[in-house]
């Protein structure tokens, strides 16, 4: 049945490996992917463990209910200790590898040790092997994957792989499957590399044998009618997530310049009709292409039209890229945003974090503490096209002086560049912000700023906040399944009620990625998707675990909960400058310059912003200054004698 | 409780085809662009939009109608710098 799938421990020093069932009570604790991950990465490191030692485990999971039933059901987990930032390591990705992962008998791989030279793991039907991989390693995202099918005979297997970013040990590499469904922030390619080990393959046949099919069936065609009726899915079915970006870059909540500014002024040719356009030309009218079980299909392929890479295969861009190779690097042109994320793919990396890191290091250029010498001659000049490109390669390959520094993070970088360069640098807890521009915004500047992974959209962003939604419409959605009384605001402009839109849409999120089910299909960007209630019917179809929504928002609770706990272990403080749950200084002291007219002027103001952090806080039954869960939530949520070892 | 409808699903009846609304933060209105027009502007705080139509029923703004808007920006930037903000 679909709680059948195991647990395995693979020692990549001694070559052990270990299986387990998963008990059901830990399932109705921590349902599988992100929140049962939370639990095993609390569990299996020792507080300070170096992120590239053999001890930091490397968690690699599907959701509960992928490959049942269910739509959407593609998502992989990653988590381990991240080497950007020292804190939780936490990435998600859809594609095909993690129903695949469930029909060859696994759930969760806990993976430690270091090889002491290349390997890839084999998973079959039960089956666990570690292979040599002398022939894999150094090759690019595809080209391994390639090149292990080729080896296994088997064109169905599906891989898990490290690029050459995550070999070269780039501490925001990251872990992809298929073209490019990455699982980007944080760093997860960098500790495989770590590990050795290039890839993980596997093939599956066992059936998962679903509790009530025929339900699960009926009640799927609601889902899914819900779904693909939605305008933001049916948008996206046409223009993929660069929708995203063009949305947002009209009223002015992009960072351009390294946040100088908030909106990329005559950006037509990066707007997303251009790119449906070039697509159209290059890989004809069907371009898009979806996920395991998705109805929605926003991943546009393409072909890169012109210049030095022409004829290329590849997939999206999405409105990250955008940001990290347009507004944020002030470029207005399609062929470096489709060149950029053609590099980031093959290499395996975080474009978004990479696209920051550039321009902070344009910025640095321009006010001259970065020199011609710094960048071993390069023109870092903002809107150069060519220079941007550049950097993508020598950051990848650690080929030159900036490559290598920048290679290293942010908050490593300006340590080691100096004099002013920190007071430019656009993070939290040590990660780049996403290309958005949160001053007009309180509760998405709260939600970058709490994030569990540092600044983060995927977290705990109420992204509908942005649609003007009426206050009727706003407290149906948030005062289910946990009633809510309190304010909330139709204007996204304000600060009062967003604290609870955030914790609520934490929980969200939580339950989302522990069950494995894509963003798109919940309460992200469509007001109208599916979320707590909708979830409990389709795990018991599936499943037959029963939940209701309150139980299973606590679940999200508990699971939130653990990460919370690995953070504070690692020294997160909210105020601490490097580590805590804070903006950096530019979103509080420099007002907005561009966009709408009610957009023109914005900030964020501190007093309230640390105001809508303590609501924050206590809504979560944390301590309201120090950001630490008290006993009471503790006990509340059965997490008190963590480590408990258990699994 | 498996036969009624959900909160998600009860809000289904909320959404608007045909319709968007001004990026501009306090202008709640809905906009409703006639059929394959390809600009509009808000009657409430004058910016103004390119639209394009995904279907028949689905418009979105694909972005400012950049002289007009940068105008207004321009002016209100100048406004909040006069008053000292």
């Amino acid at each position: 049945m679909a709680l059948s799938r195991r647990i395995a421990y693979i020692d990549l020093s001694t070559g052990k490996i270990e299986t387990k069932p998963i008990p059901v009570e830990m399932r109705k604790k921590f349902l599988g992917g992100r929140g049962l991950d939370a639990y095993l990465l609390y569990n299996h490191s020792e507080k300070g463990v170096d992120p590239f030692s053999p001890e930091n485990p490397l968690i690699v999971s599907a959701g509960l209910l992928v490959g049942t039933l269910a739509s959407a059901t593609s998502r992989t987990h990653v988590m381990a200790k991240s080497p950007l930032t020292g804190l939780l390591g936490s990435c998600n990705m859809g594609g095909f590898f993690a129903p695949e992962l469930r029909w060859a008998g696994f759930d969760h791989l806990v993976i430690k040790g270091k090889a002491d030279k290349p390997v890839y793991i084999y998973i079959h039907n039960g089956e666990i092997e570690i292979r040599d991989a002398k022939n894999l390693w150094g090759k690019s995202v595809t080209e391994a994957q390639r090149a292990v099918r080729e080896e296994l005979g088997d064109p169905d297997v599906k891989c898990l792989v490290c690029g050459p970013a995550g070999e070269k040990l780039v501490r925001f590499a990251n872990v992809m499957t298929g073209v490019k469904n990455a699982g980007g922030r944080t760093g997860m390619g960098a500790v495989m590399g770590s590990k050795k080990l290039k890839l993980i393959a596997v093939r599956g046949t066992m059936d998962i044998k679903i509790a009530y099919p025929k339900e699960a069936l009926e009640f799927n065609k609601r889902f899914i009618e819900q779904i693909t009726t939605a305008k933001v899915n049916q948008t996206m079915s046409i223009l993929g997530t660069p929708f995203i970006w063009g949305a947002t870059n009209s009223w002015g909540g992009i960072r351009v310049n390294n946040f100088q500014y908030n909106q990329l002024l005559y950006a037509d040719d990066v707007e997303p009709e251009r790119f449906h356009e070039i697509a159209n030309e290059t890989f004809g009218k069907y371009h898009m292409a979806g996920c395991f079980a998705c109805q929605v299909h926003c991943r546009t392929r393409y072909r890169i039209p012109d210049g030095p890479y022409k004829g290329c295969y590849d997939e999206g861009p999405e409105y990250t890229t955008q940001g990290a190779f347009a507004s944020e690097v002030g470029c207005t042109s399609a062929l470096t945003v489709l060149t950029g994320n053609y590099l980031c793919n093959q290499y395996g990396v975080d474009w978004l974090e990479l696209g920051s890191l550039i321009a902070w290091a344009m910025e640095l250029y321009e006010k001259g503490i970065l020199t011609s010498k710094d960048t071993g001659g390069i023109d870092l000049r903002f809107g150069n096209d060519e220079a941007v490109i550049e950097m993508v390669k020598h950051v990848c390959e650690r080929d030159t002086y900036l490559g290598d520094v920048l290679a290293e993070g942010g908050l490593r970088a300006a340590e080691i560049i100096g004099k002013d360069s920190i007071k430019y640098l656009i993070h939290v807890k040590g990660m780049q912000n996403l290309h958005s521009d949160e001053r007009p915004t309180p509760a998405l500047a709260l939600n970058v700023a709490t994030a569990s992974r540092g600044s983060d959209h995927l977290r705990s962003r109420p992204a509908i906040d942005l649609y003007h939604l009426p206050e009727a419409v706003l407290r149906k959605i948030y005062s289910s399944p946990i009633p809510y009384e309190g304010p909330l605001s139709s204007d996204f402009r304000e600060y009062v009620g967003k604290a609870w839109q955030v914790f609520w849409q934490e929980q969200c999120y939580m339950a989302v990625d522990s069950l494995g089910i894509c963003k798109y299909h919940t309460t992200f960007l469509g007001a109208t998707l599916p979320n707590f209630e909708d979830w409990v019917k389709a795990i018991y179809f599936n499943t037959g675990l029963e939940f209701t929504p309150q139980e299973l928002w606590t679940i999200a609770e508990r699971c939130n909960n653990m990460e919370r706990l690995f953070n504070l272990r690692e020294g997160l403080t909210p105020d601490d400058p490097y580590k805590g749950d804070r903006l950096v200084d530019r979103y509080h002291d420099e007002p907005a310059k561009r966009g709408a007219p009610d957009v023109v002027g914005s900030y964020i103001d501190r007093e309230k912003f640390l105001k809508m952090r303590e609501e924050f806080y206590r809504y979560h039954g944390w301590d309201e200054k120090t950001g630490v869960p008290t006993e009471e939530t503790l006990k509340r949520l059965g997490i008190e004698n963590e480590p408990s070892h258990l699994l | 409780m498996f036969n009624e409808k959900s909160t998600a699903e009860s809000l289904k009846a909320t959404r608007t085809y045909g319709q968007v609304r001004c990026p501009n933060p306090t202008c709640l209105d809905r906009l409703t662009p006639k059929p394959q027009e390809k600009t509009i502007r808000c009657p409430k705080c004058g910016t103004e939009w390119r639209v394009v139509w995904l279907k028949p029923d689905l418009p979105r703004i694909r972005g400012p109608v950049w002289e007009t808007n940068i105008e207004i920006a321009r002016k209100k930037l100048e406004e909040i710098e006069k008053k000292g903000g």
